[in-house]
């Protein structure tokens, strides 16, 4: 019986550890996710863990220091599966803000001096794609407990995950609050992945677009509609970077050039 | 140059590591590394607008996103002018709580807890306590629908924003609140019991400084305007910066914090021990049954402190509850108008004090600081394994090392992603020395101090080594004898590195050379006996940690000035490698 169980790690890369800590926040289905499941590592939880062949990786942080693209490549080196999940494995995150290399470095230099790091050099955060293939990607700051108890439940009968592929937009409709953006609050739910039951504007708060991007977003139409309502070029520009990291890469390349 | 580790578990993971370099019978260092990758935090909030600050800086951590949500709302609110009604203040600290609550149980009972009974996971000790993990979850269940009732999710909630809350949670939810928590009580009796009478080991124990907020009307808490710290004294909260005194290593991405010159610690034992006298009613009598001086010295007893909050924390939620229902109307969201501004703000986060602060500039943040209670808590967590590990050793238990430095800094809680299995044992090379001396050599060209009595054979090669430098035309070397007259001493060590140059009895093999941190020589017996007098002659802590002893095993230490071949090859090779440029 044993035998057959999945074999499954779950690594932590630069974060804030908010999705290993939501499978741990999974307090009635813990017990049955360890039963279900042969977990070989999972460091925020265990103690006894081994870096040895896996069916699946889950792996959380973007990557920040060299020694996470090696212990990246090694995990790619023995998983079949590599799942990104969150918001830094999947696209950056907050710390993939400063998308200019040169950017990065002088910010980098401004918090720690001149000093030289001996234990592990540090490089620009990037989303993990940046270094390994990924199979599939679970977004989310932090993932969400319905979606990942989902897509953990696929994965361990063998079906790819089905995950929502539209905006918060959709979420927002099905809980019917008002629209924010119709009273001139600026909310990027129409372009942001769905997913999170549209939290913040079921408590009537603008969404924040801390999923990132969805698959398709209309980003200049929401860039435009902001200007409309008469918000500051620079402060939309911003808004939509704050989370997005390398999601948005394109879409503020294709501005700038536009501002030239 | 060969490195052993001595542990089975060859390979450490994790976002942290702790590495203890042993020559020998000594404790060469203990260095706590963060491999965590820089995130830049304070840097990427800059030219944000304030509420997009508090979108974004929560995300450093999700264990304490709601501590930090507060400390910058707080620090927000009071840059920009904003006055919260009571509501907002009762609903904050009820939120609070829901974090308290929900990181103590995870930790005590999840992290540290397998530990003391000998299994590698919470999840493996189910098959032998499967009642008490499975109401230990539902404690912390309890603690995050706390969170997720008032912020909007479990991590990183969104609802708690400058000046109020999106939405307030209704009567009906409030009251659930209420009883669920009184329901709690006999489980949460039973584990401050628990972990009040654990056989926490007795090493390290040290005197530290303890330092958390001080909640205004003598109340316990983890809110205030002011930091107190267990030696009485107080540091408004804008003076922040003369507690922590950021400093950056080269081994770490996270910042080190000293007060004094001196480390000190943070959470819920500094709390206990600075405020534990202000509990009331359950937690009160928990806190005078248990209390006593082992947890002024020990780190291991934070876990007992964090379950008398627990118990804190489960009996200030009804009476919260009552307090927030005497307001049935919700206060809209206070608006500001303010442009420019300085505020900081401090919260008792459960691994202890955090510390934001802005400058708002424009309407946009122009400067932002922030300090997380694990950056604070790093030098004492060094000093501590340090201590426990030549302990240890002394004993011939250098077998227990690893164990032991893995339980003091899990009793920290330091973060969870780093608190499991990140003890790595290093055996120095050979003639380790060597290489070290050549780094201290890059600090600036150092200075030498010769220690021993020359009429008792060997002890006298700290005085010979520093006599035939001065013979090869040294300067600034001296000899114990002078040390005395010569403040200019001090005042060249403090950009200078100083060397002790002495005979020293590791039980190793005569002629054997050692270099190691002097400040480490005071969790030696052995060296400190012997040395701590020459400390005390008005060094600080910066000239403490820029100095170093370098030891020779002596041969013998008879009447006699005959100095042993062993000690005299070690001369020959030591003056070499120190001329050796």
């Amino acid at each position: 019986m044993k035998k057959d169980k999945l074999k499954i790690g779950i690594y932590e890369l630069t974060g804030c550890a908010g999705d290993a800590l939501l499978i741990l926040d999974c307090e009635k289905e813990l017990i049955d996710i360890f039963k279900a499941a042969d977990i070989q590592s999972f460091l925020m939880a265990k103690s006894d863990n081994r870096d040895g062949e896996l069916d699946v990786a889950l792996v959380e942080g973007s990557v920040s220091t060299e020694r996470e693209i090696e212990e990246l490549l090694d995990i790619r080196k023995r998983a079949k599966t590599v799942v990104a999940i969150g918001i830094c494995a999947c696209f950056g995150g907050i710390q993939a803000a400063f998308l200019d290399k040169k950017d990065w470095e002088r910010n980098f230099k401004e918090v720690y001096g001149d000093i030289e790091m001996t234990h592990t050099k540090p490089v620009h955060s990037k989303p993990i794609d940046a270094h390994i293939k990924v199979d599939y990607y679970l977004p989310g700051c932090p993932i969400d407990k319905e979606q990942f108890l989902s897509t953990f439940n696929r994965i361990l009968i063998g079906n790819p995950p089905e995950l929502y592929r539209f905006p918060v937009c959709v979420e927002c409709k099905w809980n019917e609050n008002d629209c924010l953006l119709n009273k001139d609050i600026p909310c990027l739910g129409p372009v942001t992945r769905g997913g999170c039951s549209s939290v913040c504007i079921n408590y009537n708060l603008p969404c924040v677009g801390c999923w990132g991007p969805v698959e398709e977003a209309n980003l200049t139409s929401e860039f435009q509609l902001l200007l409309d309502k008469g918000f500051d070029y620079d402060f939309i520009r911003k808004k939509m970077a704050n989370f997005s990291g390398r999601g948005i890469a394109n879409f503020l390349g294709k501005l700038k050039g536009e501002k030239k | 140059m060969k490195k052993i580790s001595i542990d089975h578990l060859a390979r450490v993971e994790g976002n942290g590591g702790i590495i203890a370099t042993i020559d020998g019978n000594v404790v060469i260092n203990v260095k706590f590394s963060i491999y965590e990758g820089p995130r830049l935090v304070e840097r990427l909030t800059i030219g944000k607008t304030p509420e997009e600050d508090v979108n974004l800086v929560p995300r450093i951590c999700a264990i304490c996103t709601l501590s930090h949500k507060y400390a910058t709302l707080s620090a927000m609110e009071n840059a920009l002018s904003v006055k919260v009604p009571p509501k907002v203040s009762l609903l904050r600290e009820l939120m609070h709580l829901g974090e308290i609550i929900e990181s103590h149980s995870l930790h005590v009972y999840f992290l540290a807890l397998p530990d003391y009974l000998g299994f590698p996971s919470a999840i493996a000790i189910v098959s032998k306590f499967e009642l008490e993990v499975k109401i230990a979850l539902e404690m912390k269940q309890f603690g995050n629908h706390i969170l997720k009732t008032v912020s909007g999710r479990y991590i990183h909630g969104e609802n708690p924003v400058i000046g109020g809350f999106g939405k307030f949670p209704s009567k009906e939810e409030l009251v659930w609140i209420k009883s669920r928590a009184i329901q709690f009580m006999p489980f949460v009796l039973k584990t401050v019991n628990l972990f009040c009478e654990l056989d926490y080991p007795d090493c390290p124990e040290n005197d530290t400084v303890y330092a958390c907020c001080n909640p205004d009307k003598s109340k316990y808490g983890f809110i205030g305007d002011e930091i107190i710290l267990s030696t009485g004294e107080r540091i408004n909260k804008d003076d922040y910066k003369s507690l922590t005194n950021e400093f950056v290593v080269s081994h770490s991405h996270a910042k080190h914090s000293r007060y004094r010159g001196k480390p000190y610690s943070v959470g819920a034992l500094a709390r206990v021990n600075n405020l534990g006298e202000r509990l009331k009613s359950e937690a009160g009598k928990m806190y005078k049954k248990y209390f006593n001086r082992r947890w002024k010295r020990s780190p291991l007893f934070n876990n007992a402190a964090q379950a008398l909050e627990i118990l804190y924390a489960f009996e200030r939620i009804p009476q919260l509850v009552n307090e927030l229902l005497e307001y049935p109307e919700d206060p809209p969201i206070v608006n500001f108008k303010a442009q420019e501004g300085k505020g900081t703000g401090i919260v008792d986060a459960p691994r202890g004090l955090l510390i934001h602060s802005y400058e708002i500039s424009k309407g946009l943040v122009a400067h932002a600081d922030i300090i997380t209670p694990t950056a604070q808590n790093i030098e004492d967590i060094e000093r501590y394994c340090h201590i426990a590990a030549q302990k240890l050793l002394d004993a011939g238990q250098e077998n227990k090392i690893r164990d032991r430095i893995d339980l003091i800094v899990r009793a920290y809680d330091p973060c969870i992603s780093c608190s499991v299995h990140m003890t790595e044992i290093k055996k120095a090379p050979k003639d380790d020395w060597k290489k070290r001396l050549e780094e201290v050599k890059k600090r600036g060209s150092p200075l030498f101090i010769g220690v021993g009595k020359t009429n008792l054979s060997d002890d006298g090669v700290g005085v010979k080594l520093a006599l035939e430098l001065r013979k090869l035309g040294m300067k600034d070397v001296w000899l114990e004898s002078e040390i005395d007259e010569k403040e200019n001493l001090w005042r060249k060590s403090a950009i200078r590195p100083l060397i002790f140059l002495d005979a020293v009895d590791f039980r190793e093999r005569p002629g054997k050379v050692i270099l190691l941190p002097s400040h480490f020589v005071l969790s030696n017996s052995t060296l400190s006996h012997r040395l701590g007098p020459l400390f005390s002659l008005g060094m600080n802590y910066k000239q403490l940690k820029n100095s170093f002893i370098l030891g020779i095993q002596p041969e013998s230490v008879e009447p006699g000035e005959k100095i042993s071949r062993p000690v005299r090859v070690a001369i020959k090779q030591v003056l070499d490698q120190i001329i050796n440029e």
